[in-house]
């Protein structure tokens, strides 16, 4: 008995194995668009940077674009979008990121410690021979968000270590990795990262090793070179898989993308550069500005971080109402501001002066010529639009905005033939907007991806911060965590009672105490409150709490100190 | 409100650079203190293009030249650090007992507000070490502080010889021993590794020799030595390319370490730290080695129990060259005030205790020629001060690097950061003093238990 059944789990687990691979087919098939035409009509056809058609066409057919203009006949079997009012663009391309690809598994193995100072390649981080086409994976989350963004295409590189391995052109569609790649092998990606742990574990360790291997590489391929054209009499080359994948790289072949995000890395790379005269691209660069002309002096062309700190505008109005009422105050009574305060406002005044920074840059690197497109390795895929607004609110025009999407990337990397624009021949990469992209309330209705369709919800308007409306039911137990200067909090905070009428407790990790919380108030769905903190001496914490179901999203606030960030979620009953 | 946007505006302007400027400026009617040629009295010094062109009386500054009125003050060459980690983003690479390949001029900060603030004490030039984790640790830096600049390439003090930091004792054996179980575990350990070293730099020089000059032999097919940069920077100490900064506390060590050198036939040799150094000065005078020590810093770990304070003036007696260095962000601050301690301990002259901080370190990085003290034709490095430097009532008011004004007590900002952090949460709170000693920096992963 016992063997027939682990016999029949035999079967049912091959059923299993051998059917599964049929099923995804069969999906496949099962999705197939009913047309391979699509004609999107009615809309404003931004062909490229400048390039304006009104009330135009645009025709897709297999993947291609097959027409463009203001009249275009319709073919009975296209699918027709009718796109009146909307907006059309070339699909983006991001210049340098992840995006698709699958990281490696942590495997967190125990080092050898007797080793540290000699590990694996692959433990260094050094895996030249690697490539992101390997690790291809269109359900990869990434795709899906930068897609629903704009984005139809990338530059995308392995993850982790000083030479991840080569990127891919690759595209943010399909259902197979292998079709996702539109060019294979287009440069060696590498960063200034350390092992974690083992050599090269410091800035200092990689670029050390990094000077190691390049003249390395450069050696054994002069030799492999001497022995291929006449082998006779002479030793065996070595053969070391690590050097040969830099083979391209020495001969100039392949470009190294090198991800540089502080003015320091920036001038590193271009450090290592000089002494070994590669040929440079330089990725994901946020602090750029001071070094625009010794990018300018190596010709490489630089993919712009769009991960930018955030742009602190509620502050400053804030800051505007405090003068104004200042002002007011001033007239009754003139009362000095306290030291600290002047050197509060000093140092904000600082911080908001550099912030500007982030955001001029992609204008400063136009004005002084330096070819760029955006990388997005590092920036949120919800933040991105916002922050490209800004950079345009900046001095960076549209339509330079636009060419750092789609031509200067296109031509960068190399496959202007095939996308950036949308004209005749080119691949239907496509983003359809209901009004102009570079707008604040614009959504994304549609992408085209290699000619299949992807369409967009209309976005809800969020919902107002509450003033006034229900109150919200806080009671229960919520979890917080906290970040602050001295390092993260947490603790619990249990709310009793109903409405307009709560107690409890909250407790902070800081000193491990249990407080009475005072003054609640309930507005909607915010609840505040504050509590007494004895940490040497009393200071007062206020508390604010926006709640979404059982979630929150909140500050607390220590006067002097300023506010924190708060977030948490209620216990289930 | 206005006030602090005009502070802004100021900062602004004094900052952001980006070339090696090189600045004129006359300094009037100070006592110039040259350290190596006396002391003159109601003395100008006359700055060109960045270097001292003229020292003298009644001198008229060229057109556009800033000048600066002396009167009643006390003008010294700036004051040279051998021994510090200010300015890098890493200290150790405490991966491997041996790492002469990195060099921490690879990791310079030129944004690190350090420097300005060791600027505020009249110091110039320092040697940007890497850390003491390592038996043969990485080369090291020679920087000017010319803060403001943003490339690091500005920070360099070109044409100064490589140099490269050892260590012995403890922490080597801490790191590598203690920490992970291989060699050296103890002081013979450190001795065995740095001797292989350089047996495998001086085989390695020698397979390269061979190849070298059979190469352009007709019908040589012989392979070349496989590429090794730490085997290539290990043979140029061997060669006298690079100068050892040995981290060293004990007097047998020290000793070694000499014989080692010698039978390798390596004679650029300092010493740093080097608390039991009086007890081998003579021995040291005669290597020619340097010695640059601590004024009166002792027993925050065993091998540093048996100090003296009077072990800078022991050393200078004894013909070697000494220095006073500061390994800390903090101590750099006030390098005058510890000569003045070696000085009152030691009963050293003015111009011994002064060179404590000058001319001798300048000798021990190879840069004596250029800096570390006020001669026609040296580099415009000056530090002004209100009473003498060596006074306990002593203020530094100028801080001039290649001619340019780099310091100025009379306008100095509240912050001098070049780029502020654009996330950091201000808090004017002051809430935890960082560690002062960076020797160790980048090890800390070593000794997590694990």
């Amino acid at each position: 008995m016992q063997k027939r059944s682990s016999l029949f789990g035999c079967v049912i687990l091959l059923l299993l194995f051998v059917l599964l691979p049929d099923v995804s087919i069969a999906q496949d098939s099962d999705l197939k668009p009913v047309t391979n035409k699509y004609a999107i009509k009615n809309a404003t056809i931004v062909q490229a940077p400048g390039r304006i058609i009104q009330n135009g066409t645009v025709l897709i057919e297999n993947g291609i674009i097959k027409a463009v203009g203001s009249s275009i006949a319709i073919p009975a079997d296209a699918w027709v979008v009718d796109a009146d009012s909307m907006f059309v663009y070339p699909g983006f391309i991001s210049g340098l990121s992840n995006i698709g690809v699958e990281k490696p598994e942590d495997k967190d193995e125990d080092d050898d410690r007797k080793k540290t100072g000699n590990p694996s390649d692959e433990r260094a981080g050094i895996t030249p021979g690697n490539s992101s086409r390997e690790m291809l994976n269109p359900g990869n989350k990434s795709v899906e968000d930068f897609r629903k963004v704009g984005f139809t295409a990338s530059h995308s590189v392995p993850h982790n270590g000083m030479l991840p391995g080569m990127g891919a052109i690759v595209l943010l569609g399909g259902t197979d990795g292998e079709r996702m790649v539109v060019k294979d092998q287009t440069s060696m990606f590498a960063q200034l990262s350390g092992a974690g742990g083992v050599y090269p574990n410091t800035v200092i360790g990689v670029m050390a090793k990094y000077r190691d291997l390049y003249r390395k590489a450069s050696q054994a391929r002069d030799y492999q070179a001497k022995y291929n054209s006449n082998p006779n009499g002479m030793e065996r080359p070595a053969t070391d898989a690590t050097l040969e994948s830099l083979y391209p790289v020495i001969s100039k072949q392949m470009t190294v993308v090198f991800k540089a995000e502080s003015v320091k890395d920036v001038m590193r790379v271009i450090a290592l550069q000089r002494d070994l005269g590669f040929n440079l691209m330089l990725g994901e660069v946020k602090q750029g500005w001071d070094a625009i002309p010794a990018i300018k002096a190596t010709g490489a062309p630089v993919f712009l971080s769009l991960d930018l700190p955030e742009w602190k505008e509620e502050e400053e109005k804030e800051e505007k109402e405090s003068d104004e009422e200042e002002e007011d105050k001033e007239e009754e009574e003139e009362k000095e501001p306290t030291e600290a305060e002047l050197e509060e406002k000093a140092l904000k005044e600082r911080q908001n002066s550099m912030i500007e920074n982030y955001y001029t840059q992609a204008g400063k690197f136009r004005s002084n010529g330096v070819k760029f497109g955006f990388s997005t390795m590092e920036v949120k895929s919800k933040d991105f639009k916002t922050n490209l607004l800004k950079v345009i609110e900046n001095g960076l025009s549209e339509d330079q905005a636009l060419a750092a999407l789609t031509t200067e990337p296109a031509s960068i990397l190399g496959v202007s033939n095939m996308m950036g624009t949308i004209d005749v021949g080119k691949m239907a990469n496509l983003v359809v907007s209901d009004t102009a992209y570079f707008t604040k309330d614009a959504n994304v209705r549609y992408v085209f991806v290699d000619g299949v369709k992807y369409e967009y919800e209309e976005k809800k308007k969020k919902k107002k911060k509450s003033n006034g409306g229900e109150p919200v039911d806080a009671s229960g137990t919520w979890n917080y965590t906290t970040e602050t200067p001295q390092g993260n909090g947490s603790g619990v905070i249990t709310l009793k009672g109903t409405p307009g009428d709560y107690s409890g407790t909250i407790t902070v990790s800081f000193n491990d105490s249990t407080n009475d919380i005072e003054n609640v108030t309930v507005d909607g769905n915010n609840v505040s409150f504050s509590f007494k903190l004895n940490m040497g001496e009393e200071i007062t914490v206020d508390i604010s709490m926006d709640i979404d179901g059982d979630s929150f999203e909140g500050t607390l606030s220590v006067a002097q100190f300023g506010s924190f960030p708060m977030e948490g979620s209620r216990d289930p009953q | 409100m206005k006030k602090i946007n005009i502070i802004i505006a100021l900062l602004l302007t004094i900052t952001i650079t980006m070339a090696q400027e090189k600045g004129s400026v006359l300094i009037k009617n100070g006592t110039v203190l040259t350290v190596t040629n006396g002391t003159l009295d109601n003395t100008d010094v006359l700055i060109r293009d960045g270097k001292i062109s003229k020292i003298g009386q009644g001198l008229s500054a060229p057109n556009g030249a800033k000048t600066i009125d002396a009167n009643g003050m006390y003008v010294m060459p700036g004051i040279i650090d051998a021994h510090s980690h200010l300015a890098l983003d890493a200290v150790n690479e405490a991966t491997n007992p041996v790492t002469a390949e990195v060099w921490v001029g690879d990791a310079l900060d030129p944004l690190d507000v350090g420097i300005y603030q060791a600027l505020a004490g009249g110091v110039t030039t320092a040697h940007s070490m890497h850390g003491s984790a390592n038996a043969i640790g990485g080369q090291c830096e020679t920087v000017k502080f010319r803060y403001g600049e943003i490339d690091p390439d500005n920070m360099r003090m070109n044409g100064a010889p490589r140099t490269i930091k050892f260590a012995l004792g403890e922490n080597p054996t801490r790191v590598h021993g203690g920490g992970n179980g291989i060699l050296p575990r103890t002081r013979m350990g450190v001795e065995h590794v740095i001797r292989s070293s350089f047996q495998q730099a001086k085989e390695y020089m020698e397979a390269w020799n061979d190849h070298n000059s059979n190469k352009s032999k007709k019908g040589y097919k012989g392979k070349a030595p496989t590429y090794d940069l730490r085997l290539e920077t290990l043979a140029d100490i061997l060669k006298g390319n690079i100068i050892i900064h040995c981290h060293s506390y004990r007097a047998d060590e020290i000793y070694m370490l000499m014989q080692v050198c010698k039978d390798f036939g390596v004679d650029k040799l300092v010493f740093q730290h080097v608390n039991e150094g009086f007890k081998v000065a003579p021995e040291l005078a005669k290597f020619g080695a340097g010695a640059s020590v601590f004024a009166d810093w002792w027993a925050y770990k065993f091998e540093v129990y048996y100090s003296t304070a009077y072990n800078a003036a022991i050393l200078t007696k004894n013909g070697v060259t000494t220095s006073i260095n500061s390994d800390s962000g903090e101590l750099i601050r006030h390098l005058y005030h510890e000569a003045a301690k070696s000085q009152k301990y030691g009963g050293l002259t003015d111009d011994e205790a002064l060179s404590l901080i000058t001319i001798n370190p300048a000798k021990q990085l190879g840069i004596d020629s250029r800096v570390g003290s006020l001669e026609e034709g040296k580099e415009g490095d000056v530090a002004i001060f209100k009473n003498h430097p060596l006074s306990i009532y002593a203020v530094p008011m100028v801080t001039i690097v290649d001619g340019i004004v780099r310091f100025d007590r009379e306008n100095d900002p509240a912050d001098m950061r070049l780029y502020p952090d654009p996330e950091e949460k201000i808090d004017v709170t002051f809430w935890e003093a960082e560690d002062h000693d960076r020797c160790m920096a980048n090890t800390e992963f070593l000794f997590t238990d694990k």
